[in-house]
């Protein structure tokens, strides 16, 4: 119909052609307005980057308190500086260790290795900022609204809100991370003067090692997020990326392609060149770029219809009963499988996997100077547990429960759950593989106990620490120093224990040097009753843990039944 | 309004697609300057859609859209700095108070005193003494108020308002509906999409009527209104009405074609 003035008229789809192409102008004016260009470029990132900055800063102070995000670095410096001393019964070539070094100890290399792989492994986990980008703007009309998804509504390129996100997420963790721990290594330095502790850290290397972690943890997060920009554009980015990143995880476990190369961080520390140094750093930010550069601004928020899912779901999961457990659980699949992110989990929690099984396929790790086995993976896989756990508790606002007969600890155990019914069987299969790739068959059974007492147990304490905001609660010192405790100790317990299994020299190396400082008494050597006993060890271990589990899973409610549903 | 002006805003043949689902099927629009246009219709007949077509938040799946001169689907964010939109349902960001996001927003839009602006719009709309509290502790309405805020404070011509009293108490709607009156009074042109047929009859001197992503009517109040006695929500109901019953025919006879097929 047409009207004086505004018109409008509706057709119907068949009628019009497809396409979006301008045919030239369409004869609208601005009517004198004179027309402003949006912000681009260094104005539009300063006018974004400071605000994100304190957004984040509140963001983090949210969950935890004031106190314990200033806890949190100081537990850091801590830690750290008790490893700066440690150092002197780690390092190969210290005036604190015996001159024989063909012993097994190891060298600063593979201790700045040590150093720079799990940070590496760290931002690599935290980085994935286009599928962050892609989840503020989605939730963006939900009960939390970020500047991220400011794009949407304002003259701002998404692409730059990516980028003031990637700088700003870098410099909130050298403020809240690498800056602590450099600094916790300039008072274990400190330790020796006051308490003539040895350390064969020098202060000279310190601003070398904090701009080489910088690097490295910039590494990290730029190459996760052009990662996950290029699985934002969809095919062929979905299908030859995780294969590319198997192949290169391969290359470089095999020494084909060097270490130096993959680390930036580990050759800048190594070689201490200011142009290496302001080369790799510039990588990191270029790369970012290229990240940002290919987020584009689409902020469709699919309306689909689909098939019932909730009910066929629900009928599969007879064996949880028919209480409200099982019907959260089938909620969280529901999620789990609408919000894609059953795919884009899967193939972060398989890839690493497939790049060890590739490592091991073309690698006899008997020859390996650690003695790695199969039990040594058993406990390894339940460190992924705290991501993929993560990833299920923002899939969805759980606020609308508050509503609804049902509590907190109910839902944090159906995630467990999920967790557990998602991933397990993507761990097994690994392990099965791993024990046929090694032919250490004997081992299998007791891998398979260890592996999932770990995943249970790891899970069960993130979620009862954690609740339904373990990324807020990284920050929070009270809760991380429990994690801590929780996870290293006996995961460490039971790595070591694996490698009784293989070549025991190491230790025994170790004690004897810790006996020359008088704090043991003698070496322990390799024998059949070793191997017995580190058997049994990991099975009482893993035991424990079990039952840790079922009493986490009992106090779930004491700690989390009053809360309400927030994420 | 002067007939020969150049509209403001244009569409042709502007549709959304999503999967097989059409939420918007293609419509060709014209908004002149000056005008207070609204677009009314149930919930989910593709209100926002169109809005946020037109706005730049969204791509179409098919046509041309053009605001001020400049094409929305190539330059979206030159659209995005000339205009103002008020959404739905989204809030400011959580972490921010009113000041600094009400900063932020004027930032990017090249507002000059941008502290006196600021100020002003509090007190406008009240917020003084919530100024420095984060929004995710605000109410829904006082969250409303900032978003209102935000898409005043370069006092842009052209306004695009989706549900925008919707938490609104109804001092600042009346307030509010005050100001957007005296703002296309001095040559403010205004788009609103809503289902409160109340801010059709009290502000709008053009309107459409939508269903299912079609436009079912348009023209002035009056115009669309039978007789004297028909209300606006007679109007409403005869024509969403009769939309959702040709629906159900349409279903009906889709349904036993089907049924004959098969036996």
């Amino acid at each position: 119909m047409s009207l004086p003035g505004a018109t409008i008229v509706s057709r119907d789809w068949n009628d019009v052609a497809e396409g979006t192409a301008s045919t030239g102008s369409m004869g609208t004016s601005a009517q004198g307005q004179i027309l402003h260009e949006p912000l681009r470029g260094w104005a539009s990132f300063s006018a974004t980057f400071l605000v994100m900055f304190k957004e984040e800063g509140r963001k983090s102070i949210e969950f935890a308190k004031k106190r314990q995000i200033v806890l949190f670095p100081l537990l850091l410096t801590l830690i750290t500086a008790l490893t700066t001393v440690g150092l002197q019964f780690l390092v190969g070539d210290s005036s604190a260790q015996v001159a024989d070094i063909e012993q097994k100890t190891f060298t600063w290399g593979e201790l700045r290795f040590a150093l720079h792989l799990p940070l590496l492994m760290f931002s690599l986990g935290m980085g994935t900022f286009a599928f962050i980008g892609h989840d503020a703007i989605v939730h963006r009309a939900g009960t939390k609204n970020y500047l991220l998804a400011a794009p949407a509504l304002q003259p701002l390129p998404n692409s730059v809100a990516h980028f003031a996100y990637f700088i700003k997420d870098l410099c909130f963790y050298v403020m809240l991370i690498l800056s602590p721990v450099i600094a916790g290594m300039a008072l274990g330095i400190l330790l020796e003067t006051v308490n003539g502790v040895n350390t064969p850290l020098e202060w000279s290397s310190l601003p070398w090692t904090w701009l080489a972690m910088i690097i490295t943890l910039g590494q990290g997060l730029a190459v996760a997020f052009l990662g996950s920009s290029l699985w934002m554009r969809g095919r062929p980015f979905t299908i030859f990326g995780p294969i590319a990143i198997v192949v290169f995880g391969v290359a470089v476990g095999l020494g084909e392609i060097g270490l130096d190369g993959v680390l930036w961080g580990l050759y800048v520390q190594s070689n201490q060149t200011p142009l290496v140094a302001a080369a790799a750093l510039g990588g990191c930010v270029a790369i970012g770029l290229v990240a940002s550069a290919l987020i584009i601004d689409d902020f469709d928020v699919s309306v689909v219809q689909r098939e019932e899912m909730f009910v066929p779901i629900y009928n599969k999961l007879g064996f949880l009963g028919d209480g409200e457990i099982r019907l959260i659980v089938a909620k969280e699949f529901v999620d789990l499988f609408r919000s894609g992110s059953i795919k884009k989990m899967t193939v972060s929690y398989a890839v690493p996997l497939l790049v060890l099984l590739g490592m091991a396929w073309l690698v006899d790790f008997a020859e390996a100077p650690i003695p790695i086995n199969l039990l040594s993976y058993a406990p390894f896989l339940g460190f992924f547990g705290f991501n993929f756990y993560s990833w299920l508790t923002i899939l969805d606002s759980p606020e609308f429960m508050n509503g609804l007969p049902l509590r907190v600890p109910q839902l944090i155990r159906a995630k467990v759950i999920v967790y557990f019914l998602a991933t397990s069987w993507i761990s097994l299969i690994f392990i099965v593989l791993m024990a046929w790739q090694l032919d250490e068959w004997t081992s299998l059974p007791t891998s398979i106990i260890v592996m999932f007492a770990n995943s249970i147990y790891i899970v069960a304490l993130t979620a009862f620490l954690m609740g339904l905001r373990p990324n807020k609660a990284i920050f929070d010192a009270s809760i991380m120093i429990w994690f801590w405790i929780g996870t290293v100790l006996p995961l460490l317990g039971l790595f070591l224990l694996s490698f009784t299994q293989g070549d025991v020299s190491l230790y025994g190396n170790w004690w004897e040097r810790a006996s020359q400082d008088g704090l043991a008494a003698t070496a322990t050597m390799y024998d059949q009753s070793m191997v017995e006993q580190g058997y049994k060890g990991m099975l009482a271990i893993s035991v424990c843990l079990l039952f840790a589990s079922a009493l986490l899973w009992k106090l779930m409610d004491r700690r989390w039944g009053k809360a309400e549903f927030s994420n | 309004m002067v007939e020969s002006e150049a509209p403001l805003v244009m569409a042709k043949d502007m549709a959304k697609k999503y999967g097989d689902f059409i939420a918007l099927h293609p419509l060709n629009v014209e908004v002149h300057s000056g005008e207070f246009f609204g677009v009314f219709g149930p919930n989910g007949a593709g209100k926002s859609t169109f809005i946020k077509l037109l706005t730049g938040q969204l791509r179409p799946s098919k046509g041309q859209i053009e605001v001020l001169g400049v094409d929305a689907v190539r330059d979206p964010q030159k659209v995005k700095a000339n205009i103002g939109i008020v959404p739905e349902s989204e809030s400011p960001p959580s972490f921010l108070t009113p000041t600094e996001f009400l900063e932020f927003v004027a930032r990017l839009r090249r507002v000059e005193e941008i502290e006196s602006k600021v100020e002003h719009w509090l007190d406008w709309f009240g917020l003084d003494e919530k100024r420095d509290t984060m929004c995710k502790d605000l109410s829904k309405g006082q969250r409303q108020k900032v978003m209102l805020a935000a898409a005043f404070i370069h006092k842009p011509k052209l306004l695009f308002l989706d549900e925008p009293f919707a938490n609104l108490d109804p001092i600042y709607q009346r307030k509010c509906r005050q100001w957007l009156l005296d703002h296309v009074k001095d040559g403010g042109t205004i788009f609103l999409c809503s289902h409160v047929l109340e801010m059709a009859e009290r502000m709008c001197n053009r309107m459409a009527i939508i269903n299912d992503g079609r436009v079912l009517a348009a023209g002035t109040v009056k115009g669309l209104k039978q007789d004297q006695n028909e209300t606006l929500e007679d109007v409403f109901i005869r024509l969403v009405g009769r939309s959702i019953e040709d629906l159900e025919s349409d279903k009906a006879s889709q349904e036993s074609e089907e049924d004959s097929e098969e036996e």
